[in-house]
């Protein structure tokens, strides 16, 4: 057993230069903006976005930092950004603005798997491999998938595309990795979960946070979510936007909620059965009760 | 309804890794870029390199209209400070003019990255008020009366000159005077080709003494500290870092901190750079070799220095001859010494000495002792050349990194010649046959550097006259110490025949000229150049942009003036012009260094002259632009730069091959000599020459542990702890890494005197040349005294903005006060490059917002300068010289400072003794009041400091032989004759 463990792991680590560059590549894709990733995608055969659709994503509609998934407040930088800036530095790396924008982290992941593959060092392969794994662990795996199925879910195909494959090559890495039994950092020490006893103000700020609730609403689904309760959409940051929902009409708009939550603890179950996965499913799966006490308590 | 592939046709993962790898080497084969990188996420990207022929970008001010503008991205090199950054000029398609300059990417000193000055490059080409036609003096000199001439006219007079005193043996009294450096030894040939040793540098008012510290040491006069890569950063002064090397230092010297490296920084003013240091060190002027010597006796005392490297590769065995003949010369031996050489430099006589407590000193130097062979240094102006036995400072500095074995490591320090390649051209005429005595003078065997600063002196004392004398971006008159000095020699056509300026813009010195020559900026000119700024080795390129941009649209230019505004030339063309005029027929032997090698009889082109340089001394160059089907100058016109190597290491222990090693000469300290004849070598970067041994041969290395290694470029070949130089040629008692107390030492001060620092920069200016740039202008426009609360109060200056004098040795100025905890107490401070100004009779009425007019009166031996008017908005072409807001342009206080020859090193020795008095009724901000008879004086206390050659040469010659000399002339004039 261990014997096959062991050739999976030197298996791994002779992958070709070529697996590495699909990674760097996807990586690159969402990094740089059209027209500057035009070759990239035509040589990763996918359409060529342009660009109000690549700021339609990256920019507006679901920017793809760590942070925003990880961090309690569900917002850019702070702890979500300094924990990932931290693994970057700990490589002896100096961490780049965006130390935790997913495309950031796919070609640092194809630069270690790269390095990795060419050097004929064995304790240095075996260091960067433990690197690798744990960044794919601790800082991609860890919020990626959720964020892949939101993309999808903005019906832009050209980058709907993009997150499709994304989502098959991280589910292959993650499938052949060498990953620890114990969760994420950043899930261990999760802040607290939506509860049904606070104010407005603490279920809001609950509800825009993904790593509280386990779901990741965007823009386009809170102007989805404001047509089927049907209130009007105030226009403003997703808090603002769903402040004003909520007080237009809680129970249609709290329904809709619990409903976009069974989505989600549904979207994770389909994304894996690892521990990472059931931690998410889970996070949703108790953000659907609570929804389903805060509507009991706004329809009495 | 969304598009989606069938299943049926998606690729498997394999196949798009595949694909996609297949897709990035077809891009790069093609020389263009895959990963472009993110600009549209943060400020890290760059126009990728395939489309600068044709970029878009979007007019801010048509907003919301889409306006497109096509620009050539074309690359050149700035200018401004010495760095040589790269930058991209934006040159629009439409009309071809140059919009903007950003950085270059493909530059790998600045990596795109620049300081404000690059992209000011802007304003100095479109300054209204810059010199675009040559002129000729009509009436008296300085009396601001011109006619503009023909280049021809003016070649030809200056040629005739020339040449007259070339045929009749004056070839000393042609001197070139250069500011900004150019293209690496270009100038320096020219002159070799005329047989002149007439250049002149400004460098013994700027980093000689800095210089000589690591030529003593290593027989390379520049450091080169890999920053980048260091556990612990140790600054002295805060000047590279706002001023030399500024951007690409200080982009690396970020990146080790972001890694963790510790920042220690020397300087008595609060710097930039001192605002990020993690110890800022404040310390009494001219103290900094006490605290480095305090630093090495904790690392020797704890045992902490790096033994082998301290055994294998210092002169130790040199020493213990010389010193200590009694001992053995054993390692143990030496080291029993070295415990008890520095044993008086405890933390806290370097306390009393500094004014910085032990404790601190303590701790800082726990900090660096710990740091291992990962520790970078720099020394260079500021302290250096500010303070008696500067040189010194940069000495014991290096000592650190000697001891810790930091030299040639990953974050440690280099010499320059590592890492700085200077490419081979295509003609090397020989050194010329006579000495210039008016820079390299008798008194100073061991100068760096010309002794620039003293020349009004030495014309005055009749020591030669100068027949045709060139400035080359160069302002001695506002620059020098004792300007007024230069006013009155430059002024005296006795003394100096004809002043020919060579500026793109007017200054004080030009305004005194014959003639005024219009010389191209930045994005005007060709130069190569070459600087240490990492662990690696890059050559980069300038070059009028507009020629190379109009050669991509197929166009042919065969002379800059046919790109330039107005008929502004560059150097290059004009001294091989010059050069064919002063020996039309090849007589002199003067042209053929100025001919073609393809065509000759024909003069050279620049294109030739690249062209073979790129072709023939730039390894991997033409390898690497044949990728590309680019000829190796195709390729330097393309993107401005190229690294030839990086990550050089240790060359020190480069094994030498067997096949140098034939009928050696070794002695019995290692030195190896060889009658093998050296190898050819393209990299022409300057170093130490050591002499041959008594039969001929060539030292080639070093024997250590029984392996023979190139070693250093010094006399032992190995890193000289003790100069035998020194101790040879009359200073025995600086032979080795000490502490000499300076001229502005608090022994030496009167109670109611204090230090003045007058060197330090502002990263948005440099000397004069920035002067134009509107940008940098009202960024930067005033020099206040810097005086903490504590001095303030004690001399009743109530408010920052009160007028104080500061008097010097030989006069005062006058200027406003800043109240500022960033300086020390007792120490008062006035930054460089301001004070600009002009006489109302002179040119240049607008000259952007930082020359004020003066009235200059001289009675008998008082100069005296009054402050008519300030900066102030007016009419020109550039409709922001009417938004000039501010009219305080500063003081031009080196006009108040006496000459101060550092004996050893010949630097000027800034750092004044002043005296801070509130302002007398009637004086202005800027004004000024010197007395030549007191310059005098202090001049000649100076030079009975020195101890000339021809008292203390050990072997009847002026100078030791291997040290640098931008010209070396031929052997025989190195010998002292009776006069």
């Amino acid at each position: 057993m261990l014997r096959d463990h062991t050739s999976q792991l030197v298996e791994e680590s002779r992958r070709a230069p070529q697996h590495w560059e699909l990674l760097r590549a996807l990586g690159a894709a969402v990094l740089t903006p059209p027209p500057g990733n035009a070759e990239i995608c035509r040589g990763l055969d996918l359409p060529v976005p342009d660009g109000a659709e690549h700021t339609g994503v990256f920019v507006l509609g679901a920017p793809p930092h760590a942070a925003i998934h990880l961090g309690p407040e569900g917002k850019l930088g702070g702890e979500g950004l300094d924990r990932v800036a931290g693994f970057w530095r700990a490589l002896g790396l100096r961490a780049p603005e965006d130390a935790d924008h997913l495309g950031a982290l796919l070609m640092l992941y194809a630069e270690l798997g790269g390095a990795e593959s060419s050097t004929a060092d064995v304790e240095h392969a075996d260091h960067l491999r433990r690197s690798r794994c744990a960044l794919l662990h601790e800082h991609i795996w860890s919020w990626a998938p959720a964020y892949l199925v939101a993309v999808q879910g903005l019906g832009i195909d050209p980058i709907g595309q993009w997150a499709d494959l994304t989502l098959q090559v991280l589910r292959s890495e993650h499938d052949t990795a060498d990953l620890p039994d114990q969760l994420p950092l950043a899930l261990r020490e999760a802040p607290e979960p939506l509860t049904a006893t606070g104010t407005v103000d603490d279920a809001l700020d609950a509800l825009v946070a993904p790593v509280r609730t386990g779901m990741v609403l965007t823009q386009r689904d809170l102007q989805e979510g404001a047509r089927l309760a049907a209130v009007g959409f105030r226009r403003g940051e997703r808090r603002f936007a769903l402040r004003a929902m909520l007080e237009q009409d809680p129970v249609a708009t709290l329904d809709w909620l619990l409903g976009q939550a069974h989505r989600w603890a549904d979207v994770h179950r389909r994304c894996g059965d690892d521990p990472t996965s059931r931690w998410w499913q889970q996070r949703a799966a108790h953000t659907a009760a609570t929804l389903e006490q805060m509507l009991a308590g706004a329809r009495s | 309804m969304i598009r989606r592939k069938t299943a049926a046709a998606q690729p498997s993962l394999s196949e798009r890794a595949q694909r996609v790898s297949a897709a990035r080497k077809d891009v790069e084969a093609r020389g263009e870029t895959f990963y472009q990188g993110p600009s549209g996420v943060h400020l890290a990207a760059f126009p990728p390199k395939e489309r600068w022929d044709d970029w878009v970008e979007l007019d801010s001010r048509a907003w919301p209209r889409r306006e497109e503008h096509h620009y050539m991205l074309v690359p050149t090199t700035c200018f401004n400070c010495e760095s040589a950054c790269g930058l991209l000029a934006y040159v629009d398609r439409d009309d071809l003019h140059v919009r903007k300059f950003e950085g270059n990417p493909e530059h790998p000193g600045s990596r795109g990255r620049n300081c404000a000055k690059g992209p000011a490059t802007i304003n100095q080409i479109t300054d209204p008020d810059r010199i675009l036609y040559p002129m000729h003096r009509v009436g008296e000199r300085g009396s601001g009366q011109w006619e503009r001439v023909s280049w021809d006219q003016a070649l030809d007079a200056i040629a005739a000159r020339m040449r007259a005193a070339i045929m009749e043996q004056r070839q000393n009294e042609i001197m070139v005077h250069i500011g900004r450096p150019g293209e690496d030894g270009f100038t320096e040939r020219v002159m070799a080709s005329w047989g002149v040793d007439g250049h002149n540098s400004h460098t013994n008012v700027c980093s000689s003494a800095g210089r000589a510290g690591y030529q003593f040491w290593m027989g390379a006069d520049r450091p080169s500290p890999d920053h980048a890569n260091a556990k612990v950063i140790y600054l002295i002064s805060s000047h590279l870092e706002t001023g030399h090397y500024f951007n690409p230092h200080a982009q690396r010297i970020t990146e080790a901190r972001a890694n963790g490296a510790k920042l220690i920084v020397l300087d008595t003013r609060l710097s930039n750079t001192a605002t990020h240091a993690d110890y800022w060190l404040s310390p009494q002027p001219g103290s900094e070799s006490a605290i480095n010597l305090a630093v090495c006796q904790h690392i020797i005392s704890t045992g902490r220095y790096n033994r082998e490297f301290v055994r294998k590769w210092w002169n130790w065995q040199e020493y213990l001859e010389a010193n200590h003949p009694e001992a053995p010369v054993t390692f143990e031996a030496f080291e029993d010494a070295l415990r008890t050489i520095y044993a008086e430099f405890t933390f806290e006589y370097a306390a009393q000495e500094s004014g910085i407590d032990a404790a601190t000193l303590a701790e800082m130097a726990e900090v660096v002792a710990d740091a291992g062979t990962r520790f970078s240094s720099h020394s260079w102006r500021s302290a250096a050349a500010a303070n008696l036995g500067g040189w010194q400072i940069t000495r014991t500095l290096i000592l650190i990194s000697a001891l810790l074995g930091a030299i040639g490591t990953e974050g440690g320090l280099f010499p320059n010649a590592w890492n700085k390649f200077v490419p081979k051209p295509i003609h090397t005429p020989p050194h010329p046959g006579v000495w210039q005595e008016l820079t390299w003078p008798m008194e100073f065997p061991l100068a760096q550097n010309e002794l620039s600063f003293l020349l009004p002196q030495f014309l005055k004392e009749g020591r030669g006259r100068l027949d045709t004398y060139f400035i080359r971006v160069y302002n001695p008159v506002w620059t020098n110490p004792d300007g007024l000095s230069w006013m009155d020699v430059l002024s005296d056509e006795e003394k100096v025949g004809c002043f020919v300026a060579l500026t793109p813009t007017w200054n004080e010195s030009a305004f005194l000229a014959d003639y005024v020559l219009p010389m191209g900026h930045g994005s005007e000119r060709h130069d190569t150049h070459s600087y240490e700024q990492y662990d690696g080795q890059w050559l980069g390129f300038r070059q009028p942009v507009l020629r190379a941009a109009r050669e991509r649209l197929g166009e042919t230019i065969t002379d800059s003036r046919q790109v330039n505004p107005g008929e502004v030339w560059e150097e290059n063309e004009w001294w091989i012009e010059l050069s064919w005029r002063i020996d039309p027929d090849g007589s002199l032997g003067i042209r053929q260094y100025h001919e073609s090698r393809a065509h000759p009889g024909e003069k050279l082109s620049v294109d030739e002259y690249y062209g073979w340089m790129f072709e023939n001394s730039v390894p991997g160059l033409p390898e690497r632009a044949e990728k590309e089907g680019l000829t190796p100058l195709q390729f330097m016109r393309r993107y401005g730069a190229f690294e030839i190597s990086k990550g050089v290491g240790p060359m020190y222990e480069v094994q030498v091959p067997d096949e140098e090693l034939r009928d050696l000469n070794v002695t019995p300290q290692g030195r190896v000599y060889t009658s093998t004849d050296k190898p050819p070598a393209s990299n022409m970067a300057p170093v130490g020459a050591p002499e041959p041994d008594g039969q001929g041969r060539r030292p080639v290395g070093i024997d250590v542990d029984g392996v023979v290694r190139r070693g250093f470029p010094t006399p032992s070949g190995k890193l000289e702890f003790w100069s035998g130089t020194l101790a040879g040629w009359g200073w025995p008692e600086q032979a080795i890494p000490g502490y000499i107390k300076s001229h502005v030492h608090p022994d030496q001060l009167a109670p109611d005197q204090m230090v003045l620092l007058s060197t330090f920069r502002l990263p948005t200016q440099i000397h004069t040349r920035t002067g134009n740039a509107k940008w940098l202008d009202e960024l930067a426009h005033t020099n206040p005294v810097w005086i903490h609360p504590s001095d303030a109060a004690r001399l009743k200056v109530e408010h920052t903005g009160d007028l104080v004098r500061v008097q010097t040795d030989i006069g005062y100025f006058v200027a406003k006060a800043w109240i500022t905890e960033g300086i020390r107490p007792g120490v008062v401070a006035c930054s460089h490059h301001m004070g600009r100004w002009r006489t109302a009779r002179q040119p240049g009425e607008g000259l952007g917002g930082m020359v004020a007019t003066v009235d200059l009166d001289k009675h008998e031996d008082e100069w005296m300068m009054r402050r008519i008017k300030g900066a102030r908005p007016y009419e020109s072409s550039d409709p922001d010289t009417m938004r000039i807001w501010w009219s305080d342009v500063g003081v031009h206080q080196n006009l108040t400072f006496p000459v101060h020859p550092d004996p050893i090193s010949g630097m000027h020795c800034w750092h004044q003794a002043v005296r801070v008095v509130s302002a007398k009724p009637g004086d202005r901000a800027g004004d000024i009041a010197v007395d030549s008879v007191k310059s005098r004086k202090v001049y000649e206390e100076w030079m009975a400091n020195t101890r000339p050659a021809g008292q203390v040469s050990p072997n009847g010659l002026r100078r030791p032989t291997w040290l640098m000399r931008p010209l070396k002339p031929s052997p025989d004039t190195f010998v002292i004759h009776d006069t």
